[in-house]
């Protein structure tokens, strides 16, 4: 198949790149960006590991072509941690526990990182709701859930928040 | 235990390994670039069961950017045979060719493999290879696998029957006679697969001028692997090296060298090139190694107060097409410690285990997790037959503590567990009578609600000896090093093989314990078979006991020579007074341990630079190895306590609470423990209510895909209540016992048991998984509750 120019703009920063019509954004982050915190877990967009943000809202690098997203702003977990500091959310999952293997890990930072932003003060069964569409096998999901309405609490400004 | 007995072990730190994940700067085996490597793709049978006539590649190995074509022919004359023989009664043994060469004998069977430039286009070849079959019947339901005439799965063997073993102890058909009564029981459970989220994968480098096979693969077992893979490739291990970088999860679907990863490495010393291969979804899910898939039935014979007399289990478990593992090997385990808990001693076993045309089996995160379902679901049985309370059946059966040792009929040997213990603590904590008054109201209203219990015993650490007794050969042992570095700083390794647990955190804080410093200052050194020491991996829940205990001990022996070069450096005759404690040499005297000034760094720069200054006769350098052997077997126990409410319109399942009160020993790191807790009972919640690999009559793999094979999401699972209820193994390093299995064995029996408890007034018991609604409804159809009951 022939292949195509096209600009992948990615945490900010643009990626020309050559690349079959039929490349799915998820190989051309990890392969062609050498942006590998992106996994791939099921290529049918059922487990969410390969969450990104487009133009800042969660979409599966699984499900989308590289070529579809040209023009748009495309950020990866890599883009998370700020001058090597952790985001509150990042930090929570590491205090709570919320990751063991890792591999589904980036999938639900990305999730999270731009539902926090749009609900602040979100319920548990609201987690739970969003959650739903990452899928973890390693943690049964309580620690991951406690990170979150931790991370939360401290990016509304309420330290005294204690995990349940 | 009392918390001061250490200083690190047992402490909550945070995870070594999250950092990297939480940033994506993890390395899985997808994320390891290779320069020029090929990709392979599998080309997979369509049918359960049919002969190979041809195989027509012309037009794939045509195709631009395709490098070759391969079958069972080429692979044939490349690798050997996995012979599977181990010398154990009624085990018929079994061989296998790498890929098949005349014959495929399930649905996902690989037939030839494609190399091409990347994914994509090998991708698209291996759709342009023609397969000639003749497709033969199959067997795909392991009731009719011993039919006479069944069609035969491994044409070398006189029937299905691939393993077959018998026991008794006792007389239990004379205590059938004397019983009060003998009650009957069935357990039903499914095909399940392990499902990591990053599929199996690996990496294969050829080194031509070195004659080297670099093997990167994500494996819990590297040096068996590496043993493995260099006899069938007829290479010396001096030859193979196996990294295993991080891992997305195994949960046992990564022990064994499988047929793809054996061809991958092959293809890379016969093309001279690196080839690496990633499993797609579908081919995990369809050809990967699926588990479980058991049925048993017992017979209990009981007296009046429920007592048992004696117990029968009859087993018979569906092990699939082909043996990467002994065929008795799974089931074995359950027929072993069926009784955990209880006491009886008239007990017999009759296991039976049948090939049929689906993916072959291996152990799944509990092998043995039917086993404490089918204990406990047989005294309810027993509480319902005789009208009695189900806690107060399981209570007049427990084992105390005054009866510890205990010898179970098997001859296995339970100390230091506490059942009853667990059991009246998990009673307590969900207040059992309080709920049973609940429970009456909600019935009057027509809401349904269930309390399961579920007692476990979970065999942990199988060392040498119990190997040797099973005839399964292998070991039980571990090996570990810990070295000093001139500088202070602290590097260990140890054979396991990590797949997300936290061993980097758990075992720093197991050396740290050993030597006397702050665990931030050790690094683990794991996965890498040219670093770390020849060990068993990753299996069971052997980690902490077997690994975590030989790292114990030999940075015991690594303070011992620290603080015999600190005594030489301080004047001192002896070590006797001396400690190490934070990486600094303390002195006790007067009734209080005081600072020589004396610090890690100090010494380990006179061991390496100064050799002279050393006691006399001393070697250089602070190198330490150390071997350990656990006891032929440990236990861990633990009570569940799952809660349900049961919408009898719907069959929907809700589970309101979920709480285990746990004994699994000293607790290396209660953050890892606690992870393994609620992943182990999420694993057991999963497969109990909603996942099944789901075959139909001709051998057609149905669940193919996520939306298929149902994984529990958020939405379905509970938080989980823990009670720490820890007491240390007394023969074990620092008292530790392992566990991360017992949670998949004890989610099963109670949210099984609660069900049933929900459904008690409609006098419907469900005995087989997944509780599916349309299976729940199908029970309820046309039943009436009796208020009697309510």
């Amino acid at each position: 198949m022939d292949k195509v120019v096209i600009e992948l703009v990615v945490n900010g920063k643009p990626h020309p790149l050559r690349v079959e019509p039929r490349k799915l954004l998820s190989d051309a982050l990890r392969e062609d960006c050498r942006l590998t915190g992106t996994h791939v877990g099921c290529e049918h967009g059922a487990c969410g590991a390969c969450t990104v943000l487009v133009d800042g809202r969660p979409a599966r690098a699984c499900l989308t072509f590289a070529v579809q997203m040209e023009g748009h702003a495309i950020t990866t977990i890599e883009a998370v941690a700020e001058n090597g500091r952790l985001s509150p959310l990042q930090q929570a999952l590491h205090e709570e526990h919320g990751l063991q293997c890792g591999f589904c890990t980036p999938g639900i930072v990305m999730t999270f990182e731009a539902f926090l932003r749009d609900e602040p003060d979100p319920t548990e069964a609201q987690i739970r709701e969003v959650l739903s569409g990452n899928l973890c096998r390693c943690t049964g999901y309580h620690n991951i859930v406690a990170a979150i309405r931790k991370a939360a609490a401290r990016m509304r400004g309420d330290e005294e928040y204690v995990a349940p | 235990m009392s918390r001061r007995e250490f200083d690190y072990i047992g402490k909550p730190l945070a995870r070594k390994e999250d950092r990297r994940l939480l940033t994506g700067t993890g390395r899985y085996i997808d994320d390891i670039e290779i320069p020029g490597a090929l990709h392979a793709c599998f080309v997979r049978s369509p049918h359960a069961h049919a002969r190979i006539r041809a195989i027509d590649a012309g037009a794939a190995r045509a195709m631009p950017g395709v490098i070759t074509v391969v079958t069972g022919h080429e692979l044939a004359q490349w690798t050997t045979r996995l012979r599977m023989a181990p010398p154990i009664a009624g085990l018929l043994p079994v061989e296998m060719t790498t890929l098949p060469i005349d014959r495929v004998r399930f649905q996902g069977d690989p037939v030839a493999c494609v190399v091409a430039i990347d994914r994509y286009v090998a991708e698209d070849a291996a759709e342009q290879v023609v397969v000639d079959y003749e497709m033969l019947a199959a067997v795909t339901d392991m009731w009719h696998a011993l039919d006479a005439g069944a069609p035969l799965v491994d044409e070398a063997l006189p029937s299905n029957l691939i393993s077959h073993q018998t026991f008794v102890h006792g007389d239990p058909a004379a205590r059938c006679r004397e019983a009060f009564k003998v009650v009957e029981a069935t357990f039903s459970q499914h095909r399940q697969t392990h499902l990591p989220i990053e599929t199996r994968g690996c990496a294969a480098v050829w080194d031509e001028g070195r004659e080297h096979l670099t093997m990167h693969i994500g494996s819990q077992v590297p040096h068996p692997m590496r043993t493995q893979l260099a006899a069938r490739l007829r290479l010396s291990e001096t030859q193979v090296t196996v990294i295993s970088p991080d891992v997305g999860g195994g949960f046992g679907q990564k022990i064994a060298l499988y047929r793809e990863e054996l061809t991958v490495a092959a293809l890379a010393r016969e093309l001279k090139r690196a080839v690496r291969w990633r499993e797609d979804r579908m081919e995990n899910l369809l050809a990967a190694s699926h588990a479980r898939e058991d049925f048993c039935r017992t017979r209990a014979a009981v007296a009046k107060d429920g007592r048992l007399l004696s117990l029968e289990l009859e087993l018979r478990e569906d092990f699939g097409a082909y043996c990467f593992y002994p065929a008795n090997y799974l089931a074995r385990v359950v027929a072993m410690i069926l009784t955990g808990p209880y006491k009886v001693q008239d007990y017999a076993y009759d296991v039976k285990v049948v090939l049929t045309n689906k993916c072959g089996n291996g152990p799944m995160r509990a092998p043995m997790a039917i086993t404490s379902w089918v204990m406990d679901g047989t005294l309810e049985a027993v509480a319902r037959e005789l009208g009695l309370d189900p806690a107060e059946v399981r209570r007049v059966n427990m084992l105390h503590k005054d009866d510890l040792p205990y010898t179970m009929a098997t001859g296995e040997v339970l100390e230091d567990i506490t059942p009853h213990e667990t059991f009246e603590a998990a009673l307590a904590a969900v207040d059992y009578a309080g709920f049973r008054a609940r429970q009456s109201a909600a019935r009057r209203e027509g809401r349904y609600l269930g309390l399961g219990i579920c007692v476990v015993v979970e065999s942990t650490t199988y060392g040498s000896r119990f190997y040797k007794a099973a005839g399964i050969p292998g070991s039980g042992h571990e090996s570990a090093w810990v070295r000093i570095e001139p500088s202070g700083a602290v590097n260990a390794a140890v054979g396991l093989g990590a797949t997300g647990q936290g061993y980097e955190t758990a075992l720093a804080q197991a050396v740290a314990e050993g030597l006397g410093v702050d665990p931030a200052r050790v690094r683990l050194h794991l996965g890498n078979t040219d670093v770390a020491p020849y060990g068993m991996g990753s299996r069971g829940a052997r980690g902490g006991t077997a690994g975590g205990g030989a790292l114990y001990l030999c940075a015991q022996e690594a303070q011992a020579k620290v603080l015999a070069i600190a005594a030489r450096m301080q004047g001192l005759d002896s070590a006797r007074d001396l400690r190490l404690v934070d990486g600094r040499v303390v002195r006790h005297s007067g009734n209080a341990w005081t600072d020589t000034g004396l610090t890690l760094a100090d010494v380990a720069r006179t061991a390496y630079l100064d050799p002279v200054a050393l006691p006399p006769g001393m070697t250089p350098g602070l190198d330490f190895s150390k071997a350990y052997d656990p006891p032929p077997m440990t236990y861990s126990n633990a009570t569940h306590m799952c809660e349900v409410a049961v919408d009898v319109e719907t069959g929907a399942i809700r589970i309101e609470r979920y709480l285990v009160a746990e004994d699994c020993g000293t607790v290396l790191s209660p953050v890892v423990v606690t992870g393994q807790q609620h992943g182990a009972i999420a694993m057991g919640l999963g497969g109990a209510l909603f996942e099944e690999v789901l075959y139909d009559d001709s051998g057609q793999n149905l669940s193919g895909t996520l939306a298929d094979y149902l994984l529990p999401t958020a939405c379905e699972l509970p938080n989980f209540e823990l009670i720490p209820m820890h007491t240390p193994n007394r023969r074990t390093p620092a008292g530790i016992k392992g566990m991360a299995e017992g949670g998949v064995m004890g989610a099963i029996g109670a949210v099984v048991n609660a069900v049933n408890d929900a459904l008690a007034p409609f006098g419907v018991v469900a005995d087989r998984q997944p509780l599916r609604p349309d299976y729940l409804r199908a029970l309820l159809r046309d039943r009436a509750p009796n208020v009697e009951t309510a």
